[in-house]
């Protein structure tokens, strides 16, 4: 998991150059945050090391040591204990700091067998040997880091260890140790992002649990853009790629031949590939029609073929405009057409079996594999419209996963032939952005034109109508509270684990929004509504206007929820009680 | 548009082939059918059900039952329907469907197909007017067309809801001595876990027998034998595009109909991409082909390997004139085919030995199709050791080989205008071998001298060693003259082998007759349509081709700010994990793509919230509700 906060520096630093940023290593950027993030650290221990009485105590005991072991007082700039504890932490890593733990260990033994063999003359003679023990340790930690160092200064061991303060018992001071715990345990959750691994593995570290730790920011809601704000920005933009879009639709193009003829011999074909595919499809809808005029029943006449386009990502389309547009292509003007989806089908089939064609007729689907169509007789009715030998279909598939759509027995009824037609087009027709994003993100509220939306349909509406919405809203509000304050005794109670702490207004799916039960029992109480078809009656009203939304829980049960974020609540709230909004 | 003109592919008889295969099962099916029409004397007490295992091929399922339908309904004057789950949710809308195909019924009422429950209405002259669920329906209109039985086909009765098949079971047990109703019911498992979904009682309303299928993969293998390794097929497919053609059966399809659509495709291929191939036209004159039809055939790297080995002058020529070019090819394009056509004769002549010996393990048609045309079979060890076994085979498996060559001969001459020709004396080697076999008064049959059972081992000791040596047993005089038989019809076959086994690939035009290519053909039949998604992402560069993203090519990181704004969002979307911060997601993107000396954003925002809703609209990422502003991510790369 990238950290939030190395985004941060990036940001921070990002005056200088992007591109190079970007090109910097992981390790590197590790580096860097490791440096960023130290100071902190530090600063807390300092605190911790000044703040207790404790260390303070210790400190002047030390010093009335130094006082008595003159000699030892040029050593002090190294030994002062905040140096040491500082020291520590970037070291942090318990690897580093087990192996200078050893290597410290290796040494004092070593220089016992030096002092037995070189008799007692030596210099440090006088120490403790304790003192002497435990202020080689930390001496040795502080260059902990650096292997070399560390045999350089065991080589020379006439160089008198700094004797300083360190009546310190050998483990850590307890707000240190404590805090390098948490350290650890930080380490630990986060470890240097890994690189090249193969896809599985980054699935499971990218899952692994505590890993999707993220930084608790918010969009402020005046960045995203509205519509307007959108299609003004986006008529000024112009696109550094166009002219390799270009390109690229030109060479599929050149497919054209080919794939005309493949629909002659009876194959179906279907493009996918990144971009949308409306330019494709469009161009050679009218390169076929071309085509088609050229040929027998065309040539010379005025007749023209017919060719149904359909664009399954148009919101709310069913299978039975589907059918209707194929009908009103393939069948005469004739009487009335079957109402059910499935005789609609069978009639065309029937009809085209009967009365067949001149050529097959032509069925160009863009987005087969859109929210509309996959639902489950929408797939199998297409492929019996496909199989017949008069229909021609040509589809574009724009998600990475459609095969899935088609078993075995769809697959061999499509008889597709599956094109790559990346193109790298923007699918300015296919998604309203500014919505998607919108939703994406939790603000389906905007929809309406925020909260002052909200105010205009108030103020139209009846006096118990607002009453009724206040109460939601509340109610909406009460239950996120009480989701904050158990989450927060929960993070109370486990209070090593950090990995849950949610943002303000974060309540999980399950418990958002109010119960319709308990929703309507309060109306009740209130004298909001008398009866339920009142109450629907009024729910009816907000959610026309999409004030509310409903959703069912894992349990099954209907729960209303006003699709706003929590602090937008709470002005609401605010204004509704105050009635001086509406 | 040459590929028009030439274009001479008839698709092969596949509706025969598929029709001989099943043909044995299928009149299994309508005798079973019409032994169980009802008579008057004998009132029917269970539904005479023929479960029909077909294998798990589902999607042959479709035209199979649609064969028997034909069948049956031609040759026993029975009415046929075939109904599927998917149009048989419930049980009304099932008898719904199923009374609507029997009795042919336009449905002119349909608008109030759902308020038609319960709605009395007194039009009919008959009293109350039957719900259209109702099976008198059926009964009416059986009294109108005499028909011997009623065959209802349930293609997939392994996705019926179990409570739906005990009712209907019931349901048609009720009206068993009105209807003379005859169940079909399609099973991809086994009979014995669809009785296992019954209940006892059901079972004991139904009479049922099994039927078994020919399976696709047996169905695919004769296939294989009528088009590919048939020795008049002109072009042929090669031995690479075979082998993947088999294997995706295998390993993912398993469906006849998708083995001819990969075939047909294999021979569009060749015709469309391949200018050269305008000289398989039937019948050729010169004046037919363009000089450019001309230069594809120079460009065949036949002509280059000539250069190399030196025969400048030859070459020349052919470069030189066109004439001289088209007479060569007309003589060449016989002499490949034939030689094209002797190696399918020579892998259908070693399977046909290889069967008729009962030689172990079975090697089908297909791999030893597709080694030959690859020209390794020749050296290979299975033809080694099926020579090796020939001879030792004893004198009544040698008669099934050579019976089995001559009747491949004749057999396929009556098909064919041309005759196959074996350079084998087939008739005198049989003849020889009939008199051997009747003179023979032992009950044995005759073995040749290879045979092991004519060696023993013989054990001696001697100076404390034990000695071990092979004894060739004394022939007698027939054992002696079935060995000549045999090592005639030896050396012949061998001859024949090496004459026949010549490896296609160097000969000149081979890439005229022969389509190898998996380049279209893969792409064309398993697209990866995901891996090309996430190429045009994160590499762009591939696709665009443009200079400002190329040049981040050699560095690890290809992020670049120039890239579209799609692939830089999703190259940020793979670095996080499975939730996604929006606002870091911004501040990332914005870094990226900002430019710094711009106080208004709004063009980077805009940006950035169409390539997340691209993001959304390719479901990469959906809304997560754990965190504000956090989205969940769906996909990762590669896997």
């Amino acid at each position: 998991m990238v950290s939030a906060k190395r985004k941060r520096d990036e940001q921070d630093v990002e005056n200088t150059s992007p591109r190079k940023l970007r090109t910097q290593t992981v390790e590197d950027d590790r580096v860097s945050e490791l440096e960023a993030q130290t100071p902190s650290r530090r600063g807390r221990g300092l605190v911790q090391e000044n703040g207790t009485p404790r260390s303070i105590l210790k400190q002047s005991g030390l010093r009335t040591e130094f006082g008595a072991t003159p000699r030892s007082n040029r050593r002090l700039l190294f030994a002062t204990p905040t140096k040491a504890a500082s020291d520590e932490t970037p070291s942090g890593t318990p690897t580093i700091v087990r192996n200078a733990d050893r290597s410290a260990r290796r040494k004092s033994n070593r220089k016992l067998i030096d002092r037995t063999i070189n008799g007692p003359d030596s210099e440090d003679e006088a120490l403790d040997e304790e003192d002497m023990l435990a202020q080689q340790i930390l001496s040795e930690e502080e260059h902990g880091q650096d292997e070399e160092q560390d045999t350089e200064a065991g080589a020379q061991e006439a160089v008198p260890v700094p004797e300083t303060p360190s009546k310190r018992p050998r483990g850590r001071p307890k707000g240190t140790g404590k805090n390098q715990l948490a350290a650890k345990a930080r380490k630990e959750r986060e470890p240097t992002p890994p690189n090249e691994l193969p896809a599985h593995e980054v699935y499971f570290w990218q899952n692994r649990p505590g890993g999707t730790k993220t930084s608790n920011n918010t969009l402020p809601s005046h960045t995203l853009l509205n519509h307007d704000e959108y299609f003004d920005t986006m008529q000024s933009y112009a696109d550094r790629h166009k002219p390799e879009k270009d390109f690229l639709l030109e060479l599929h193009s050149r497919a054209y031949d080919q794939w005309i003829f493949e629909l002659e011999e009876g194959f179906n074909i279907c493009l996918y590939g990144y971009g949308s595919k409306r330019a494709i499809t469009d161009e050679f809808t009218a390169r076929i029609y071309q085509h088609l005029l050229d040929q027998a029943p065309y040539r010379g006449t005025k007749k023209t073929p017919k060719i149904a386009v359909i664009n399954g990502y148009t919101p709310g389309v069913i299978l039975k405009d589907i059918l209707t547009t194929v009908a009103s292509a393939a069948i005469p003007k004739s009487g009335k057409l079957p109402n059910q989806p499935a005789s609609l089908l069978n009639y065309i089939l029937d009809h085209l079996s009967r009365n067949p064609p001149p050529h097959p007729l032509l069925i160009v689907i863009n987005s087969i594999d859109s929210a509309n169509l996959r639902k489950h007789p929408t797939p199998a009715m297409l492929a019996l419209l496909a199989a017949h030998p008069s229909i021609n279909l040509v589809c574009t598939a724009d998600t990475p996963n459609f095969p899935l759509l088609w078993d075995v027995g769809l697959r061999a009824q499509y008889k597709f032939l599956f094109h790559d037609a990346t193109t790298f087009a923007t699918y300015n027709v296919e998604i309203d952005t500014v919505e998607t994003v919108n939703e994406l993100l939790g603000r389906s509220g905007r929809r309406i034109g925020g909260r002052d939306g909200v105010g205009f349909v108030l103020k139209s509406l009846p006096e118990h109508a607002r009453a009724l919405f206040r109460i939601i809203v509340t109610e909406q509000l009460a239950l996120a509270y009480m989701e904050d304050e158990e989450q927060a005794e929960d993070e109370e109670l486990a209070a090593t684990s950090k990995s849950k702490r949610n943002g303000p207004r974060a309540a999980p799916e399950a418990t958002q929004g109010v119960e319709y039960r308990t929703l309507y029992h309060k109306a009740r109480d209130e004298f909001v509504c008398t009866s339920e078809v009142a109450f629907r009656t009024l729910l009816k009203e907000f959610h026309d206007h999409q004030m509310i939304e409903s959703r069912k829980d894992s349990m099954g049960t209907e729960r209303l929820v006003v699709p706003f974020r929590q602090e937008e609540l709470e002005t609401l709230v605010e204004e509704l009680a105050g009635g001086d909004a509406f | 548009m040459e590929h028009e003109r030439c274009y001479i592919y008839t698709p092969p008889e596949q509706e025969t082939t598929l029709e001989e295969a099943d043909s044995a099962t299928q009149g299994k099916i309508v005798n079973f059918v019409t032994a169980n029409a009802p008579s008057e004397d004998e009132p029917r007490i269970s539904i005479p059900t023929g479960l029909i295992v077909a294998g798990p091929s589902i999607a042959s399922h479709g035209p199979y039952f649609e064969r028997l339908g034909r069948r049956i309904r031609d040759d026993t004057g029975s009415s046929y329907v075939v109904l599927t789950s998917g149009e048989s949710p419930n049980l009304k809308t099932f008898l719904k469907n199923l009374i609507k195909k029997i009795t042919s019924r336009t449905e002119e009422d349909d608008d109030d197909d759902d308020d038609g429950i319960g709605r009395v209405t007194s039009s009919s002259r008959r009293g109350p007017k039957l719900l259209d669920f109702d099976l008198g329906h059926v009964l009416e209109w059986s009294s109108r067309n005499r028909v011997q039985s009623i065959v209802v086909a349930i293609q997939d009765s392994d996705a019926f809801d179990t409570g739906l098949l005990v009712e209907m079971v019931d349901l048609f047990y009720s009206w068993l001595d009105r209807l003379p109703f005859v169940l079909l019911l399609g099973i991809a498992t086994s009979a014995e876990s669809f009785e296992d979904r019954l209940s006892g009682k059901s079972l004991r309303y139904l009479d049922g027998q099994q039927f078994d299928v020919t399976q696709s993969d047996e169905i695919i293998e004769k296939l294989f034998r009528a088009t590919v390794a048939h020795p008049g097929t002109e072009p042929q497919i090669g031995p690479a595009i075979c082998r993947r053609i088999h294997e995706r059966q295998k390993d993912h399809v398993q469906n006849v109909q998708d083995f001819v659509h990969g075939l047909k495709y294999a021979y569009m291929s060749h015709f469309y991409a391949n200018p050269a191939t305008i000289f398989l036209k039937p019948e050729p004159t010169f004046t037919d082909f363009s000089p450019e039809a001309f230069e594809a055939v120079r460009n065949l790297p036949y002509i280059e390997e000539k250069l190399e080995v030196g025969e400048t002058q030859d070459v020349r020529k052919l470069l030189d004139s066109d004439k001289l070019l088209f007479e060569v090819i007309k003589e060449l394009l016989v002499t490949v085919k034939g030689s094209l056509s002797s190696l399918s004769i020579a892998a259908i002549v070693l399977t046909r030995i290889r069967e008729s010996l009962g030689n172990t393990p079975r090697v089908r048609l297909s791999t030893v199709w597709a080694r030959a045309a690859s020209g390794d079979l020749l050296e290979s060890p299975l033809l080694r050791e099926t020579m090796l076994s020939i001879k030792k085979a004893p004198s009544d498996r040698l008669m099934r080989v050579i019976d089995s060559l001559i009747d491949f001969t004749k057999q396929d001459a009556n098909i064919d205008s041309e005759d196959i020709d074996l350079p084998v004396e087939l008739e005198r080697l049989h003849d020889e071998l009939k008199t051997l076999i009747e003179e023979n008064a032992s009950s044995g049959p005759l073995r040749s001298q290879d045979d092991v059972r004519n060696e023993s081992v013989r054990t001696t000791v001697v100076a404390q060693k034990v000695l071990l040596s092979k004894h060739k047993a004394a022939l007698s005089e027939q054992d002696k003259a079935y060995s000549e038989v045999v090592a005639k019809l030896y050396q012949q076959l061998d001859s024949y082998f090496r004459f026949a086994l010549v490896d296609p690939r160097t000969f000149f035009l081979y890439e005229i007759l022969v389509y190898d290519l998996k380049s279209p053909h893969t792409e064309v039949f398993q697209p990866k349509p995901r891996l090309a998604i996430e190429r045009a992402l994160t590499t762009p560069h591939d696709y665009l081709g443009c200079q400002c993203c190329g040049a981040m090519q050699d560095s690890e990181n290809t992020l670049a700010s120039t890239q579209p704004e799609t692939a830089i969002l999703y190259q940020l979307y793979l670095e996080s994990g499975a939730l996604i911060n929006a606002s870091d997601l911004w501040s990332a993107f914005n870094a990226i793509v900002g430019k710094e000396d711009e106080e208004d954003q709004s063009q980077t925002m805009a940006l950035f919230q169409r390539a997340l809703a691209e993001l959304k609209f390719l479901g990469h990422v959906k809304p997560s509700r754990k965190k504000a502003d956090h989205v969940a991510k769906m996909m990762w790369k590669g896997l």
